[in-house]
């Protein structure tokens, strides 16, 4: 087999663009919590947890196909989303606690889900004999459009047409304007009348919605489990991180490059190097995630793109060469 | 059903207090080295299990391979897919030969200390430029690569199947004292670490770390290098809990990748300390107590109490809801942080209650100065003025 063949194969770009167009959903959902209440959520894997069982139960239990289940599946992500908002951070944040409180009870709030998620799998065991339930394959129920499985239709399309709403939303609606005006500047949106806390369990709802609706989407490309939200989490913040944290268009666009160059960069490092490099998949958000922190930490919407080239050329280059290579 | 946990309680009080014991020395260690960086300094860490796991790690790895060496015994160039087979070799030697299993001990102590000094030297390149939320999002990631990094790396310990560990406690199991000796040694070390940390909280630097942390630029202004001081604070605790990582690997006698998880090792040390009270170790210590005693309580309560659902995950629940509840009622835990006193406590009293005789004081300000001090001064110093 000749090497590097595997790049280019069918499956593997599949693969990606699906990957990055889940990861995009739930980096917009990730960036729209951190926007409204300023915290990184970890509790946030936990919703996506929260869609990937939908779709399982949906699907194993109830034989319902699990595209036709994803409203559901966004209904209960969101109204999750809704209630740890209400509960924990609003309360918590009335009562001025710092940000590191704000962190801790995420934290805390991921393990509550976990429990009961956890809790919830045990039942699908036991009493609905579903022995996978803990930790299953693809559920292997896609559609085939054009001989392409529907997921690769369905993911990106989706990414697409909520990131299409969201601009609308927020630029040609008075909901949104007033969105914006809460994020940037909470005091005088509140003096100019905006019921802020109504804007933001809004924002919350449709967060925990998105990383549902990506986790509806989950099991049906990829094999699952019980801990699958506390993994990803960490692709969800590169992704983020990488947009910039204050950007959706930041997100969805750092969502795409982290899924996709997991699976490419994976792809070619098992070609070039050996099959052991798969293992360290979860290192490549990780690492993307430090380079964009050390040289660009406002994200990739802060790259000014039509400067790079002249910026790039007139770095000494030279200096970076060992001493005896170089001619000065 | 209450006599015969009654019953069971009273046969294994022993085994349940030295249990409890241990869990709570390791424990209380982790919890410590948190509370410096967070606490004292903070830094918050939601990383921890990274520099636990990696202490563990070391040590298992390298004193079982050391000892397998030493002992001349064939690993057939596969240490980790051998161990279950050379381990007991090696402790039928172990069992006789005390000095070479407290070397191994102290070797694995300081190995991970080194390993501990190390990860926290690297990651305090990005824990000091970066914002608390932008590192604990890098720790949490750090600690699920590092995770996987040891699933993946067999030849380290062996995988998620895991490897033996050289009981380095054999002597005492001969003798049947060996979770007492464990007791003695883990208990050692968390009495060490505890009385550094506290001579450290009070000692100038201790107060140095709180300046930095509450108000950076007041503190950079009287030219203490906040950079240097919050790399230093890192590695150290970096390093103790890894050390917390190693005794436990002796103790349990064996490691894996999978033993170590973010439950476990990062949000049981965040209960500890912000239920016990952030910046005080004593209330750390009470924090970590009650916590082990209530968790270890619930396992006796396990085995005799059906439930429909697995009690595990009831307290998955649990926890959650006790450190968000002490977040909300109670944010600085059941001992607060206290504010520290520079002078002897006999000159302070001596001070203010001079200051309370000197009658020509307004009385607003005799109060403020009051609230300035700590609350037992306070109590005596009230006591002091009404005695006369």
């Amino acid at each position: 087999m000749i090497r590097g063949a595997n790049l280019v194969a069918p499956y593997v770009i599949e693969n990606a663009i699906v990957y990055g167009s889940l990861f995009g959903l739930m980096a917009i959902g990730l960036t729209l919590t951190y926007l409204t209440t300023k915290v990184p959520n970890f509790a946030y894997g936990s919703f996506v947890s929260i869609g990937i069982y939908t779709s399982f139960t949906l699907y194993k239990v109830d034989r319902i196909n699990p595209y036709f289940g994803t409203p559901i599946g966004f209904l209960i992500g969101g109204l999750s989303s809704v209630a740890m908002y209400l509960g924990i951070l609003r309360v918590l944040a009335r009562r001025g606690s710092s940000l590191v409180a704000l962190m801790i009870s995420t934290f805390a709030a991921d393990i509550g889900f976990l429990g009961i998620l956890q809790i919830y799998t045990d039942q699908l065991y036991y009493h609905y004999s579903r022995f996978d339930a803990k930790d299953f394959y693809p559920l292997g129920t896609d559609f085939s459009m054009f001989g392409l499985p529907g997921m690769f239709y369905v993911a990106p399309i989706s990414l697409g047409l909520i990131t299409a709403a969201l601009y609308l939303l927020l630029t040609k609606t008075k909901f949104g304007v007033a969105m914006r005006a809460s994020v940037e500047n909470p005091g005088l949106a509140r003096v100019l009348g905006i019921d802020v806390e109504k804007v933001y369990t809004v924002a919350w709802f449709l967060a925990g919605g998105f990383a549902a609706l990506a986790g509806a989407f989950y099991p049906i490309w990829l094999p699952a489990s019980v801990n699958e939200g506390s993994v990803i989490i960490v692709d969800i913040f590169a992704s983020s991180v990488l947009g910039g944290l204050s950007s959706i268009y930041g997100a969805m666009v750092g969502g795409l490059i982290i899924g996709a160059s997991e699976i490419l960069v994976t792809a070619v490092g098992v070609d070039l190097i050996g099959s052991w490099v798969s293992l360290y998949q979860l290192g490549i958000p990780l690492i993307i995630m430090v380079i964009t922190l050390l040289f660009f930490p406002q994200g990739i919407v802060s790259i000014k793109w039509r400067r790079l080239p002249r910026r790039l050329l007139s770095v000494n280059w030279r200096r970076f060469l060992p001493r005896f290579a170089r001619r000065d | 059903m209450s006599v015969c946990l009654f019953c069971l309680f009273g046969i294994d009080i022993i085994t349940f207090l030295t249990d409890l014991g241990v869990f709570f020395a390791l424990y209380l260690i982790v919890s410590l080295s948190l509370n410096l960086e967070a606490g004292f300094a903070g830094v918050p860490n939601f990383g921890k299990v990274l520099f636990v796991a990696a202490g563990a790690a070391i040590s298992g790895s390298v004193c079982g391979r050391l000892a397998a060496i030493i002992l001349g015994i064939n690993t057939l160039g596969d240490f980790t897919g051998q161990s279950a087979r050379i381990m007991p070799q090696v402790n039928a030697i172990l069992q006789n030969n005390i000095p070479l299993s407290f070397g191994l001990l102290l070797l694995g102590v300081l190995l991970a200390l080194g390993i501990g000094a190390a990860l926290g030297f690297l990651s305090s390149f990005p824990a000091i430029r970066l914002r608390e939320d932008y590192l604990g999002m890098l720790l949490l990631g750090s600690a699920q690569l590092f995770q996987i990094f040891l699933g993946g790396t067999r030849d380290l310990v062996g995988g998620s199947a895991g490897i033996q560990v050289p009981d380095v406690f054999k002597w005492a199991e001969a003798l049947g004292v060996r979770d007492l000796a464990v007791l003695g040694v883990v208990s050692g070390f968390a009495v060490l670490v505890y009385v550094y940390l506290e001579r450290t909280a009070r000692s100038p630097l201790g107060r140095t770390l709180r300046a930095v942390r509450d108000n950076e630029v007041a503190s950079r202004a009287l030219g203490k290098d906040d950079v240097a001081i919050r790399r230093k604070v890192i590695i150290v605790a970096s390093a103790i809990s890894a050390m917390a990582g190693a005794l436990l690997t002796f103790y349990a006698g064996s490691v894996g990748s999978e033993t170590w998880t973010r439950y476990e090792w990062t949000f049981w040390i965040w209960v500890m300390v912000i239920m016990g009270g952030a910046a005080n170790n004593a209330g750390v210590a009470l924090g970590s107590f009650s916590f082990l005693f209530l968790f270890k309580t619930l396992d006796i309560v396990k085995l005799h109490v059906q439930l429909p659902v697995d009690m595990n995950w009831i307290e998955y629940i649990l926890f959650a809801s006790i450190l968000i509840s002490v977040l909300i009622f109670r944010p600085g835990g059941i001992l607060p942080e206290r504010s520290s006193v520079t002078l002897p406590r006999a000159t302070v009293v001596a001070i203010m209650g001079a200051k309370q005789g000197d009658g020509r004081r307004p009385k607003e300000q005799t109060a403020s100065a009051l609230q300035a001090t700590p609350p037992d001064t306070e109590r005596r110093d009230q006591s002091n003025s009404t005695t006369p």
